[in-house]
């Protein structure tokens, strides 16, 4: 067998394979569910965008602290929250990461170090400064990172947080989404700078765009940047371009979209291809290798949805618990 | 100790109406303490230990003071020490004219200036025989060289330590010296323009049939700006004796017109009537009775006809780090080369 030409080692390449098989596996199957009409509120799927969580949050581990987007179930696998208990939680069951009271847009966990899905666009980006001036006190290494999307980088909590982690010199790293839209406004008609870079450096943070469906590309930029943050070098933007295969939600009719988008996107875009393509004519992992993990994956979505739906409703009484946190 | 150099960073050049009436660019903060973080490692690659700046408000001290902790934090040594003078920010051109004034007086070996012409002329007013770099942060400059400021960074710190001789690294520069009446004498490093404006307002010069006069203390085709007029008609070198006088008129009256940038992306007609040399040491009167003296080419002081007004250029006026020179200095003897006598004579 050749050598591995890759920055990650064999068992790191299949980790990192199998959380964006998750990821996809969870999305394409939550697409799927969510027809059916079990399941309550609103759905924002990540597929598509899996390169972008994976690539970064390889590099962090349990001390560091994610803030995701109203698409944070990518965010929530690659940080390490159970499966099940997302599921459970979209289902709204008592057995859900936050029992059952919050769903898909508030799926949280922080022993993981995940600080919540967030309905509200931008308003990861104050608490990973929250997040990162903790670590800074504390010394304990840990970055922040905020996720938003091309939409929410317009929120002015973004620019302030990225003013707040300038001069704070912070370990927080601001990642741009930009997978062409927010809801139905195309990225080109509603932001007016040509690039993320050029906000950042309006703060003097340095700033990164890299090709999100690329998992290398994202891995290597973001880990400079988490090197550096760790360091005590300070914060950075990294804006990864990417595409979404669904619509904003489940249900959008996508009628914004190029006629035969979401095809070639998928035929030509889709990370996990490119990735596992790229690996296996490497020789590093193979196909038989790549496909064990799909079974394996597959299985696991299928018992998560599964228990999620025989799962219990949360009870008339929890009403009032988790209402205040004791500290 | 070794030689200390001196740094003027003005925070708000570039942000004048030339950004509105033309295509000027502007450089944001970020980017100016980047060009200033980028001298500083080059001071530091010289064997410079010791850096002084002027501060500010305008967020260059704490982009580059930041810019320094993260480097330090990273294990890295690629800074000299920076400190700041103790002095109050008005921010006005007698912050950096004051700065100057107060590194002359602490014997720096070199100033670095950041800014444009109006920045270069604040310090030259105070810099007395302290060589200047100047480094151009805005689209406008015809007195500043355009190039990457770590060049500029390098030729200041291998001048100020000395390794290259005073004779091959310092150039002498003319000056312009106004007089209106008796108010306070007043300088132009490249160019004293008399126009039919009597107001100051947005001081920039765009409106052609305004211009009457022009002095230049060199005309060089390639800069931007009211010396383009000059340089177009016939070029006179920096390093050249003597200066330029052109008399200008409306384009509908004039008796030549020549097309001549004015302003980055203001490529305009400007009517011409006559010009000749300008020898140093003898005043010029114009012939405009009131208007606005503009000095490298913004309008600073409205006068009329009661008070005399008169142009002199001074040869000899004041000294600058001449990059290409240095450079090519340390080129042939080798002065960047692994090995060498380079911290051994740096910090000697
Ligand atoms: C403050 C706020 N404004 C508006 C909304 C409604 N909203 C939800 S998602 C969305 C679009 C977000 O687009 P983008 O940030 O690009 O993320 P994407 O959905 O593309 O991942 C909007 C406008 C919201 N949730 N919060
Ligand atoms: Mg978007």
């Amino acid at each position: 067998m050749s050598t591995n030409p890759f920055p990650l080692d064999k068992a790191d390449l299949m980790k990192a394979y199998r959380t964006m098989r998750t990821i996809r596996e969870f999305e394409e199957r939550l697409h799927v569910e969510f027809a059916k009409g079990d399941i309550p509120g609103f759905v924002h799927l990540y597929a598509g965008e899996e390169a972008c969580a994976t690539g970064i949050m390889m590099h962090l581990t349990d001390v560091d602290r994610i803030a995701s987007t109203h698409r944070g179930h990518g965010h929530c696998i690659a940080k390490g929250v159970d499966v099940h208990e997302m599921m459970a939680e979209i289902y709204g069951k008592a057995t859900g990461a936050c029992r059952g009271k919050g769903g898909s847009m508030h799926i949280a966990d922080l022993a993981k170090g995940m600080m919540g899905a967030n309905g509200i666009l931008g308003a990861g980006a104050p608490l990973v400064c929250g997040a990162g001036l903790a670590a800074k006190f504390r010394g304990d290494g840990g970055v922040g990172i905020t996720f938003f999307g091309d939409g929410a980088s317009n929120q002015g909590m973004v620019l302030e947080s990225m003013n707040l982690a300038a001069v704070w010199n912070l370990p927080v790293i601001f990642v741009v989404e930009n997978n062409g839209y927010a809801e139905s406004t195309s990225v080109d008609y509603a932001t007016a700078v040509d690039s993320y870079v050029d906000r950042a450096s309006g703060f003097g943070l340095p700033g990164v765009t890299v090709d999100g469906t690329d998992f290398f590309a994202v891995y290597e930029a973001a880990g400079e940047m988490i090197r550096r943050a760790r360091e005590g070098g300070g914060p950075a933007l990294l804006e990864c371009k990417m595409v979404r295969f669904f619509g904003h939600f489940e249900g959008d009719a996508q009628t914004y979209k190029a006629k035969g988008e979401n095809d070639y996107n998928r035929e030509h875009r889709d990370c996990l291809k490119i990735f596992a393509a790229r690996v296996r004519e490497a020789g590093v992992v193979t196909a038989d290798e790549f496909a064990a993990i799909d079974r394996e994956v597959g299985a696991l979505i299928e018992d998560a949805v599964a228990s999620a739906k025989a799962a219990p409703l949360p009870s008339a009484r929890d009403l009032t618990t988790d209402v205040y946190v004791a500290y | 100790m070794g030689p200390i150099v001196g740094i003027i960073a003005n925070p708000v050049s570039a942000r004048d109406i030339r950004r509105v009436v033309a295509n000027a660019a502007s450089l944001q903060i970020a980017d100016r303490a980047n060009i200033v973080l980028r001298v500083l490692a080059a001071l530091a690659a010289c064997g410079i230990e010791q850096v002084v700046m002027m501060p500010e408000h305008g967020g260059i001290r704490g982009h580059v003071m930041r810019g320094i902790e993260r480097s330090r934090n990273q294990g890295e040594t690629r800074f000299p020490h920076v400190t700041h003078l103790d002095m109050p920010v008005t921010g006005t051109a007698e912050d950096s004219a004051r700065a100057a004034r107060l590194m002359h007086r602490a014997g720096v070996a070199a100033i670095v200036v950041l800014g444009g012409d109006g920045t270069h002329r604040a310090v030259v007013k105070e810099c007395g025989r302290v060589p200047i770099a100047g480094i151009s942060t805005g689209t406008n400059n015809a007195f500043p060289e355009h190039r990457e400021p770590t060049i500029t960074g390098l030729a200041a710190g291998l001048a100020a330590t000395g390794r290259v001789p005073a004779r091959v690294a310092f150039a002498s520069n003319k000056r312009l010296d106004v007089a209106v009446g008796e108010r306070p004498a007043e300088i132009a490093l490249v160019d004293v323009a008399f126009v039919t404006d009597s107001y100051i307002g947005a001081r920039a010069l765009w409106r052609t049939e305004t211009f009457r006069e022009l002095f230049v203390t060199f005309a060089d085709p390639e800069v931007i700006g009211m010396a383009a007029i000059a340089g177009l008609i016939e070029p006179v070198g920096r390093g050249e004796a003597g200066g330029m006088m052109v008399s200008l008129a409306p384009a509908a009256t004039a008796r030549t017109v020549l097309s001549a940038p004015i302003a980055p992306g203001l490529v305009v007609p400007v009517g011409i009537d006559d010009w000749r040399r300008m020898p140093a040491g003898i005043p010029f009167h114009p012939h405009l009775a009131a208007g606005s003296v503009a000095l490298d080419g913004e309008r600073e002081i409205f006068f009329d006809g009661r008070e005399a007004v008169s142009v002199t250029l001074t040869a000899d006026a004041f000294r600058t780090v001449n990059v290409p020179a240095v450079m090519q200095f340390a080129a042939t003897h080798g002065l960047l080369r692994a090995g060498a006598s380079l911290l051994a004579t740096a910090l000697a």
